[in-house]
């Protein structure tokens, strides 16, 4: 932990990492309750309205309704799809990449088929279609289907990650001692492996930002009114000219979010790497 | 080795750069066009007709009777001439001198293949239930029809405008060519299809109006994206851009060369359910339509002024028809609609689902504005949106409130028949009352259009009282470029790019 | 030889057996979706009864295994059928064009940022901590993290809009193709452009370092070799092979961004075909669609791994060569 808070100090562009994601973890849970529109007001005489007019600091769409406030808004539930992503991939990676890598042969062969089919289709393409053909995307669906389209990734490093470890002499003497294989693994081997499992959880963070927007771009984001940063973008891009900052401020939101994520994940796997 | 490899690939970069920076290669075609963007066509056989890609299919095939752009009228096209004695019988005087784009001749017979084919099952002809009351057809001589109805239909004619009715060629076939090689006896024949992307049509030489069509192709786009047409039609790579949204007229206005216009309008149906809680009590269907706020819509939804582009009533007959009872609004007034609710036992307000469909004009605007009025008079309402054919396969006629597109039909009796009688098939709200069943029925049988709009009037006031209906129109707005001359666009949908000229 | 024509021919063999697999699993997804495509192709207007009838005509009340036998078998005569949409327009005519479309695409976007990528993280890493290193770090970085349609509407806005080199939509106008209208093609290709350089160079970055710092290096450069002429001869051969290894990595994301390009500017491609297919609910459209992209994704994991292992000493020469 000190080791951690040195290395902060040397990176100030960690910093400034963390200091923007902590805004928007804030943004999400408290700004809703801050904003002084809510994220479906209209406000009717002031439509397209610049930033600065009747109190909407970043201005107002088409409708009439708070830029400000529906990017607040928008951030819980790009956070909290991107956050259940990356964790339940990550989960079920370890999950089956351990199976996978600590009982090899046949169990292997079995996943890495099974890998090799999911990962045939790209992820947006896959996640597309069938959000596409369901009809419209609630939070679990949106959560679920990236998940499934992530898995095979974080499933990959995590097999990865237990053979290095299966090698090791610990290990080995637990099997002598008659610990269970559920013991070895997530006892025994899981807690020397966060290193790298926790950087490609997020590392899966940011994709997973970006699909979500990715996926609001292609319509098939979240039901209206909920704000979904991608949808916004491309609802108002007829307006660019007219109204430019209801596209300015949510693309600048996706890229400061999906920026600061990187930054962060470099900076872990610096650490972490170190640590070894 | 890898030096040399990795430079060329520089120089390859930089090359191709300024080689595809060249500009657009527009060809200045000599001949005369009128190039447009639209909607990415479905099904474009007449019959199965999904309502997109309206010039295109405008172009090439034609109707008996087709609507005048300017009064409403109808005019001869295919029928010189229509004359009934009772309303069951119709007399059609056919064109003479008339082709198909192939060089058959167009007679009698085609008529009557038109109109029977939309009872025959193969084609799941989407007029098949207008057309049921067609008993025979007989065809005297080549250019005479005689259509024997089972009843008597005052206002048999109109369905003849449906923009699914063209007349089609007995001696065609439909089913194997009908989306790759569309064939009519319209002005313009099809050059080349490009199926999902473009189309290009040509004069037909043979077309039996002199003088007409006045120019000598149309280039069709098919383009997916709004935004996308627009920025076509502002840098010149179009001419014409039909149905855009009030936000890109905004953006319009403040461009030269380029005005948006609006033909007709079209109706939004907000329809509430009266055959079960909340809906079955008038008080809480009241409460809603106090709740409402037309201005604020007519603003909200298109960036217009109530009356201005954007109308509001509460029954199914269009501001614009002759029909039309002009009812003073009722006015918003939250404290009444709240005291109604608690009359009839909401006296925390009440939660309702409001379903329609999200890729459709205008339904996301109002849906939520909606929402956002009802709100204050304690009327929380979820908005519940899928896209149009989910909407209108799974939810549409069995939920609380709908949100449903309307075309406006000239003769809103159909309209009447199919939504608000209580065996009507697309019956949203579920209605089933004697006083509007009667009214419907004597505006159908009614040959006197003055009796008929008594009728029609009493049954808009017994709307405005005890309705389960929220109509907002909403316009039909057209983006054309000022070198258009003659630009027409009847309620009938169709474009008459015949009439256009450009400059 | 041998060993590596028999891995070929097995990476071969389990790509195809994935194939079939996948082909199964798209079809059966596509086809259990909830709304129904005959009402959707039908529209509002639809009676019970139209609807019914277009089911029966079109085959769509066939069961499963039944409708997908006929599939397989059309595919495998190179059938993708016909829409399910438009009677009598064989998918084949729509799709290979698209097919071809797309693929200049990609192969623009490559030649755009392969070279660009590699020079300026070579630069990066030689010049590490210097003005220019954080100057093309912190591009990277940056656009990385912009998805391409935020890229894409910044480039319309700026490049299009504003300056108007290039056009705003990327449509062929009729009669003409795609090799009369390569303007069109550019600001797509950056947009993907962009995203991908992020990756490269920082990749390119990092592996010089590493090899500026080895032993080798320095120890060229004490005895006196030319600076200039140790990193380009040396450094760059060690260049090929992380970019490969990152292509390969974000090759998926590659697809994705193409998708998103093509639909955000109009470009006819595979992936605004897709889209269409989608929100239309073409169901032989969709599958035709999907499977293509799955076949032509696989085929290039399938390469950059082989080319990835061929390129890597390490890989190449364990095969039992010692």
């Amino acid at each position: 932990m000190k080791y951690f808070l040195y290395q902060l100090k040397k990176n100030p562009l960690a910093i400034v990492g963390i200091a923007i994601i902590v805004f928007w973890l804030f943004a999400a849970f408290i700004g809703p309750s801050m904003m002084s529109f809510t994220h479906t007001q209209i406000d009717a005489d002031h439509q397209m309205a610049r930033p600065g007019t009747n109190g909407h600091l970043l201005g107002t769409d088409s409708l009439g309704r708070d830029i400000l406030s529906r990017i607040v808004y928008g951030s819980r539930s790009i956070l909290t799809v991107a956050l259940l992503t990356s964790i339940f991939s990550t989960i079920i990676g370890i999950l089956l990449g351990f199976s996978a890598g600590y009982f090899g042969q046949k169990i292997d062969a079995l996943f890495l088929r099974t890998m090799d089919i999911l990962m045939a289709i790209p992820p947006l393409v896959l996640s597309m279609v069938v959000l596409g053909i369901l009809g419209d995307s609630s939070i679990l669906s949106l959560t679920i289907i990236v998940s499934i389209a992530f898995v095979p990734a974080t499933a990959r490093v995590s097999r990865g990650v237990l053979l290095t470890e299966k090698s090791q002499e610990y290990v080995m003497a637990a099997r002598i001692r008659g610990e269970s294989h559920l013991y070895i693994m997530f006892i025994e081997i899981l807690p020397n492996t966060t290193g790298p499992i926790i950087v490609e959880a997020t590392a899966r963070f940011a994709y997973s930002i970006m699909m979500v927007a990715s996926l609001g771009f292609l319509g098939v984001g979240l039901q209206p009114p909920t704000p979904d940063w991608g949808m916004m973008v491309i609802e108002n891009k007829p307006i660019i000219d007219q109204a430019p900052w209801t596209v300015l401020f949510p693309a600048l939101a996706i890229a400061s979010l999906v920026i600061a994520i990187s930054i962060f994940s470099d900076f872990v796997s610096k650490v972490l790497v170190h640590e070894r | 080795m890898k030096r040399t490899l990795l430079t060329t690939m520089l120089i390859l970069f930089v090359a191709t750069t300024m080689v595809f920076a060249t500009g657009s290669r527009e060809t200045a075609p000599s001949v005369k066009q009128i190039r447009i963007a639209e909607q990415v066509p479905g099904l474009i056989t007449p019959g199965v007709w999904d309502g997109q890609a309206f010039s295109m299919n405008s172009s090439i095939y034609e109707y008996l009777i087709e609507m005048n752009a300017e009064t409403g009228a109808l005019d001869p096209c295919l029928a010189t001439s229509w004359e009934t004695v009772d309303g069951s019988v119709w007399t059609f005087k056919l064109r003479e001198g008339v082709t198909f784009h192939d060089g058959s001749s167009f007679t009698a017979e085609d008529v009557k293949f038109t109109l029977e084919r939309t009872q025959d099952p193969a084609v799941g002809h989407l007029k098949k239930a207008d057309f049921e009351v067609v008993e025979k057809i007989e065809t005297p001589d080549a250019h005479t029809v005689v259509v024997y109805l089972k009843e008597a239909r005052p206002t048999f004619v109109y369905q003849l405008t449906d923009y699914n009715m063209p007349i089609l060629s007995s001696s065609y076939d439909y089913a194997s060519f009908g989306e790759s090689k569309p064939m009519g006896t319209g002005p313009f024949r099809m050059k080349q299809l490009v199926p999902k992307e473009s189309a290009l049509l040509e004069r037909y030489e043979d077309y039996w109006a002199p003088g007409l069509p006045k120019v000598d192709q149309l280039a069709i786009y098919f383009v997916a994206d709004i935004d996308a047409s627009i920025s076509m039609l502002e840098s010149n790579r179009v001419d014409v851009v039909p149905f855009v949204t009030p936000v890109i007229k905004r953006r319009l206005d403040a461009v030269d060369g380029i005005s948006v216009i609006s033909p007709y309008q079209e109706q939004r149906f907000i329809s509430m359910r009266v055959d079960q809680k909340p809906f079955d009590d008038n008080r809480v269907r009241l409460a809603f339509k106090y709740a409402m706020d037309p201005q604020v819509i007519a603003r909200s939804v298109a960036q217009m002024d109530l009356n201005d582009g954007v109308f509001y009533n509460e029954t199914p007959i269009m501001n614009a028809l002759a029909e039309y009872k002009d009812i003073p609004l009722r006015g918003r007034d939250v404290e009444k609609a709240k005291q109604l609710l608690r009359e009839a036992g909401y006296p925390n307000g009440l939660k309702v689902e409001l379903y329609y469909a999200s890729d459709h004009p205008f339904g996301r605007e109002l849906s939520q504005t909606i929402k956002e009025l009802a709100m204050e008079a304690g009327i929380d309402i979820d908005l519940k949106g899928y896209t149009r054919d989910i909407y209108l396969s799974q939810y549409w006629l069995n939920v609380p409130i709908s949100l449903t597109g309307w075309a406006g039909r000239v003769d809103p009796s159909m309209l009447l028949a199919l939504a608000f009688a209580g065996t009507g098939p697309w019956n949203e709200s579920h209605l089933n009352d004697q006083v509007v069943n009667e009214l419907i029925r004597k505006i159908s049988s009614q040959a006197d259009p003055a009796i008929r709009t008594g009728y029609y009037h009493e049954l808009q006031q017994w709307f405005h009282e005890n309705g389960p209906l929220i109509n907002v129109q909403v316009p039909l707005l057209v983006a054309i470029s000022d070198k258009i001359v003659d630009y027409k666009h009847p309620l009938s949908q169709l474009p008459q790019y015949k009439y256009m000229d450009i400059l | 030889m041998n060993r590596s024509a028999q891995m070929m021919l097995r990476r071969l063999g389990s790509l195809i057996a994935t194939l079939v697999v996948m082909s199964f699993i798209i079809f059966l997804l596509v086809e259990i979706m909830p709304g129904d495509v005959a009402q959707m192709i039908l529209g509002q207007s639809a009676t019970e009864e139209a609807v019914a009838a277009l089911r029966q005509a079109r085959g769509l009340d066939d069961p499963l295994l039944q409708r997908y036998g006929r599939w397989v078998k059309g595919v495998l005569v190179g059938d993708l059928g016909e829409s399910v949409y438009m009677q009598g327009v064989a998918i084949n005519s729509i799709l290979w064009r698209r097919v071809g479309h797309s693929l200049v695409l990609a192969f623009t976007a490559f030649i755009m940022f392969v070279p660009l990528s590699i020079f300026l993280g070579v630069l990066a890493g030689v010049k590490e901590k210097k003005p220019a290193d954080s100057v093309i770090s912190f591009f990277g970085l940056a656009t990385m993290a912009l998805p391409e349609f935020v890229s894409g509407v910044i480039l319309i806005t700026i490049f299009a809009v504003q300056l108007n080199w290039f056009p705003i939509v990327s449509v062929i106008p009729i009669g003409q193709t795609l090799f009369q209208n390569l303007d069109i093609l550019v600001l797509p290709a950056l947009s993907i452009t962009f995203v991908m350089f992020g990756y490269v160079s920082r990749m390119q970055r990092s592996s010089m370092i590493g090899v500026m710092n080895s032993d080798y290096i320095r120890s060229a450069i004490l005895k006196g070799m030319p600076r200039k002429y140790v990193i380009f001869r040396h450094a760059l051969k060690n260049a090929l092979l992380p970019t490969i290894t990152i292509i390969g990595m974000n090759m998926g994301w590659l697809f994705g961004g193409l998708i998103v390009v093509e639909t955000l500017f109009g470009f006819p491609g595979m992936g605004s075909l897709l889209m269409t297919a989608i929100k239309t609910r073409d169901v032989p459209l969709i599958e035709a669609c999907v499977l293509l992209i799955t076949i032509i994704y696989s085929l290039s994991t399938m390469i950059t791994d082989i080319l990835y292992s061929y390129l890597n000493p390490r890989i190449r020469f364990q095969g039992g060569q010692r």
